[in-house]
């Protein structure tokens, strides 16, 4: 693609935690780069503790790399932008002293949303999730399934160009996460956001991205990038597919070995270490 | 400095000789003598404060107290604690009464001890056994209370008599909650004894601190809280680590 | 158990503690009226009730009242802003909650009333020293708190707000202070609880004036039942502190 359609430009990132010779010390990321398109959806799979979390991390501006750089649009990423990205964690970041109406209006509070658009936009983002009954609800009184969508409306509600999504569906059962998979691919056929999302779920990734780029094991690099080639909304009926089944097997293939090599690796070594600034 | 930012202790030790160094000048320059005195003088000034007759002998009066007082408060406590906590019913009974006594400011029935008991060491054993006492009743009935029912199923389902799961299952489970019963019963009695010692003493320490503060000498004075601080700080610390290696098998 | 057995077995509960207080009650009164214990050691319970009616109905209560009261306030006050102010400070750095907080756990763990003679030979019987005591023992608990409940704010909070774009005062405002408040406000209750029987302790055992002193005073002068009931009268204005301060902490955490 050219460069006026490319929202997002990762020039040779490298990451690394620690110093040589420290006992911390881990090369996450190795000469990473990536172009990604204006409204496109892209995946970023691969096993655990490849560095697609701190890829994330650096291209939000939560973290900055120890080499290369990131340009959203010719902006280069120093820091948090947040008119331009927004995020959804994994870890369930809704506040739990407030209310879920209360969470929405407080992300455009501190994005310096005026206080007059606050409410509309917050109620139209939750309803947009599905969550128009339960804007009074504390986040503990929600299902985690609920918590996420609750995260989401607060993400959209500040109307970021970028929506950036590290594994927002993980910790939520195989049947909860179908059914938001579902939900969020009519979401977002709807919008025009570029979108980054995490997974380590196969089926997933083929069913909500445009591009799949799949990760080598540590030190992480794109090995390859899939496209996938299907219209949105992406309907059920897509998952029984043969296309998805080819693709969803390719994707097995690229990753089996590289799941193997992290496995082992974490088995010799420690861990990667907590990859959040 | 790169050392002070790896070593969190050191950098404790040096604002620890940072505040010694504040005080020492505040004493030797900026306040009366006869108020305050600075950690040179008293650290100085131990030697006559052991050599002070009748001291050596009221800290081992006041030691005495504390461990029978220390001993008393684990048998009783181990046998109420059993007592009550050992039937559902006797719990439902009991503890409110034991936590209604135990909330209550002990320290207002002080006077009501020496009434009872004399000035002796009696009273100080007395107070020191009605502090410590109540957190080991409680922690134990917590200890025996909190056994997970799956433990006693499966032992009733091997055929268990009531004595042996009490001797094989419930006894050793409650014995982490039983030493940690004992730490807090420590500080407890530490607590009562103190109290009783600085109200009236004739032959324990408490005598020795109205002394000297009676006849304005903060140097020994200074010298022997000290060293009652750091008789306490000793009896908590031998229970906490008796704490630690009897609970080892308790993950949380 | 099936609901009507557990109503069953919870009255029958109650029953035993009405029959324990029943039954100490009438111990007390046999020892007074009928086995001979001398009243100078444990009076009669009616003389009690009797010296209780007076002392509530005379309100000589009030002037001693008072200044337990106003030593407990003015060393709560103290405890409770430095003892914020400090924890606020140290937890904005892990490396100084590392430094600092073990060794305020540590100075905490001592018995501090033990220093009472050095704050009476420094400030005198009155109730400065009383005041001093309690602002120094009330300070740990508050402080502690304080560093727990701003310096173990889960980080992804922080991390979601600062990618929301909030500045370091709206950061404080949304985030940190809600976050900190319920374990801040149990220290407080904390702090105010273990003040009030560091003033009780020190004027019983050094003072001239206040509820302490005057049950010392009373126990000296061999006045055992006046002393019961100013006993009763202080044990019912502890818990009355008590639970005043325990609602107010509920209430505090919404």
């Amino acid at each position: 693609m050219t460069a006026p359609d490319a929202a997002v430009h990762v020039r040779n990132v490298s990451h690394q935690f620690g110093e040589e010779g420290e006992v911390h010390h881990v090369r996450a990321l190795a000469d990473t780069s990536l172009d990604i398109a204006r409204g496109e959806l892209l995946c970023l799979i691969g096993p655990s503790g490849c560095g697609k979390s701190t890829l994330l991390n650096v291209m939000g501006g939560l973290l900055l790399p120890t080499a290369g750089t990131v340009h959203v649009g010719d902006v280069p990423v120093r820091g948090p932008l947040p008119r331009e990205i927004a995020f959804v964690f994994q870890e369930n970041a809704l506040f739990p002293w407030s209310t879920v109406m209360e969470n929405v209006v407080l992300g455009m509070v501190f994005q310096g949303v005026p206080r007059t658009e606050r409410e509309a936009r917050a109620r139209r983002s939750l309803e947009a999730v599905g969550l128009a009954d339960f804007t009074g609800h504390y986040p503990g009184q929600l299902s985690g399934g609920m918590r996420q969508r609750a995260a989401l409306a607060r993400a959209l509600s500040l109307q970021t160009g970028i929506l950036l999504m590290d594994e927002p569906f993980g910790a939520l059962d195989e049947q909860t996460r179908m059914i938001l998979g579902e939900d969020l691919s009519v979401l977002l056929a709807r919008t025009e956001k570029t979108i980054v999302f995490v997974t380590h779920s196969l089926g997933e990734a083929v069913f909500l991205a445009d591009r799949v780029a799949v990760f080598s094991a540590r030190p992480g690099t794109i090995k390859e990038i899939i496209a996938v080639d299907e219209p949105h909304p992406r309907r059920p009926e897509f998952v029984t597919s043969a296309k998805f089944h080819a693709l969803r097997n390719r994707l097995y293939t690229l990753l089996h070995d590289e799941i193997r090599k992290a496995v082992s690796q974490s088995a010799s070594g420690g861990g990667a270490p907590d990859q959040r600034p | 400095m790169r050392h002070l930012h790896r070593h969190p202790g050191l950098a404790r030790l040096a604002l620890v000789l940072g505040l010694l160094a504040l005080w020492e000048i505040a004493a030797r320059y900026l306040v009366d003598p006869m108020f305050l005195s600075p950690p040179s003088r008293v650290i100085a000034g131990l030697a006559t404060v052991f050599r002070t007759p009748g001291v050596p002998r009221a800290l081992a009066i006041t030691l005495w107290e504390l461990a029978v007082a220390f001993a008393l408060s684990v048998a009783i406590g181990l046998a109420v604690g059993l007592a009550i906590g050992l039937s559902r019913f006797s719990r439902a009974s009991f503890m409110p009464i034991v936590l209604l006594l135990y909330g209550t400011p002990q320290v207002t029935i002080l006077p009501l001890f020496i009434l009872f008991f004399g000035i002796g060491p009696a009273s100080k054993i007395a107070f020191g056994v009605s502090h410590g006492v109540f957190p080991i009743v409680v922690t134990i009935v917590a200890g025996v209370q909190n056994i997970k029912p799956i433990l006693l199923v499966s032992a009733r389902s091997m055929g268990a008599s009531r004595w042996q799961t009490f001797r094989w299952v419930i006894f050793p489970h409650m014995i982490p909650s039983f030493f940690a019963g004992m730490r807090l019963g420590m500080t407890a009695v530490l607590l009562g004894v103190l109290l009783a010692e600085l109200y009236v003493s004739t032959a324990g320490i408490g005598y020795f601190t109205t002394l000297f503060t009676q006849s304005f000498d903060p140097t020994r004075l200074f010298g022997l809280i000290s060293l009652l601080a750091a008789m306490a700080i000793v009896l908590n610390e031998t229970v906490r680590r008796a704490e630690v290696h009897f609970g080892r098998w308790r993950a949380e | 158990m099936t609901p009507r057995s557990g109503r069953r077995s919870q009255r029958l509960s109650r029953a035993v503690q009405l029959a324990f207080l029943i039954a100490v009650l009438a111990l007390w009164y046999l020892a007074t009226a009928r086995w001979g214990v001398s009243h100078l050691l444990l009076p009669n319970p009616t003389s009690v009730l009797a010296e209780l009616e007076d002392v509530l109905a005379s309100g000589e209560f009030m002037g001693d009242l008072r200044v337990t009261l106003t030593e407990l306030a003015a060393a709560f006050a103290i405890a409770a802003l430095g003892g914020v102010s400090l924890g606020y400070v140290v937890s904005r750095s892990p490396y100084s909650v590392r430094v600092i907080e073990p060794l305020l756990a540590g100075m905490y763990s001592i018995p501090i009333i033990l220093f009472l003679p050095l704050y009476v030979l420094f400030f005198g019987l009155g109730p400065a020293s009383k005041i001093a005591l309690g602002a120094t023992i009330g300070f740990f608990p508050v402080a502690l708190n304080t560093i727990a409940g701003f310096g173990y704010v889960d980080r992804i909070y922080v991390v979601a707000a600062r990618s929301m774009g909030a500045s370091g005062f709206q950061l404080f405002r949304w985030v940190l202070l809600p976050a900190a408040l319920p374990v801040i406000l149990t220290g407080l209750r904390m702090g105010f609880i273990v003040a009030l029987l560091s003033i009780l302790g020190s004027e019983t055992i050094a003072s001239l004036a206040g509820l302490g002193h005057r049950i010392v005073h009373l126990a000296e002068a061999m006045e055992t039942a006046r002393m019961f009931a100013y006993i009763a009268f202080v044990v019912a204005i502890a818990a009355a502190l008590n639970f005043l301060v325990t609602v107010l902490e509920a209430r505090g955490r919404r």
